[in-house]
């Protein structure tokens, strides 16, 4: 992914984020892997990731999961239609599940997007209806929208 | 894929930590050296266990904007081909066959992204005119509440078999 000038990332920046997104090195001392090809010093890739995540650029550094892989057997998506004044409160209590990985409000009125990945399809189906009962949503405005076929996922920008 | 794995997969949940030898923590914790975690990481890489180990960014940050989620109501005999022609564009990350319900007909999912807010529905409809399907809606967000990475995992609960390969 190249990424736009943002005016607040020099050049370095920029190769380093690149760097460390699509070519990261397991290894021992990784920040001198990376300093290596870069050209600059461990000590100088270590400060300049440390003021790229005060500044909230980077999310995290670490592996991207296949869900399935690791006992993560049942997911879907669901949308809820969700009055424009509950919205937040909802979204609120949907964050505080673990199971879920991406919530978006969208405009539609199917306005709540949420993916849960469970270890099983008893437990996934628990979750669907702890929150909907929770969010005080009818069971007509909830989609349940599981996956049958899986065309294209990109790891650039994992999405599970 | 073993408990061990799955211990260090557990642990590396929230990411590594900033320090100059960031596995090394996790090894001395589990008993392990660095270097065999190290070498189970990659395994876990090859198998495709773990689809990416690196930095993930925030995209809002990084200029990338528009997250647009467009559904399709594709006819079922068409939908590979479908599929597999929006798929070769760059700017569509994700392509999803899902599940119909009596009142939602949207049966393919692309996620678009790197298009700009304002271009969004021209390129839709650029790749509807290409590839023949006019039944679609584009789900723009408009708020981002959750994004974080696949969780949570049980180590404790982990039987030692493998599940099968799906997709």
């Amino acid at each position: 992914m190249t990424l736009k000038a943002t005016g607040r990332l020099d050049l370095t920046d920029r190769r380093l984020l690149e760097k460390a997104q699509d070519e990261f090195p397991l290894t021992v001392r990784p920040w001198e892997n990376i300093g290596n090809d870069l050209g600059i010093t461990e000590k100088e890739v270590m400060k300049r990731l440390s003021r790229l995540s005060r500044r909230g650029f980077i999310r995290r550094i670490g592996p991207a999961l296949d869900a399935k892989r690791v006992g993560l057997q049942a997911s879907t998506l669901i949308a809820m239609k969700v009055p424009k004044n509950k919205i937040q409160n909802v979204a609120n209590m949907i964050s505080i599940y673990q199971e879920v990985s991406h919530c978006y409000q969208r405009e539609h009125e199917y306005n709540l997007w949420f993916t849960i990945a469970a270890h099983n399809e008893l437990e996934l189906e628990k979750i669907i209806q702890e929150i909907r009962r929770g969010a005080g949503i009818a069971e007509h405005d909830v989609l349940n929208l599981p996956s049958t076929r899986i065309f294209k996922l990109d790891v650039r920008f994992q999405l599970t | 894929m073993d408990s061990l794995d799955l211990e260090i997969l557990f642990a590396l949940q929230d990411g590594i930590p900033l320090v100059r030898e960031p596995f090394s923590a996790i090894a001395v914790h589990l008993g392990i050296t660095p270097d065999e975690v190290i070498e189970r990481l990659k395994r876990l890489r090859e198998e495709k266990v773990i689809r990416k180990f690196g930095l993930f960014v925030w995209k809002r940050k990084v200029g990338v904007v528009a997250n647009a989620m467009v559904v399709w109501a594709v006819p079922s005999n068409r939908v590979q081909e479908v599929a597999e022609f929006l798929s070769k564009f760059r700017e569509v990350t994700h392509c999803y066959e899902r599940r119909t319900t009596p009142n939602w007909r949207y049966n393919l999912y692309t996620m678009i992204h790197g298009v700009k807010r304002k271009t969004v529905s021209e390129f839709v409809k650029k790749l509807s005119d290409e590839v023949g399907v006019e039944d679609y809606l584009i789900l723009l967000s408009v708020r981002e509440f959750v994004r974080r990475s696949t969780g949570p995992i049980r180590p404790e609960g982990w039987s030692g078999s493998e599940p099968s390969d799906i997709n």
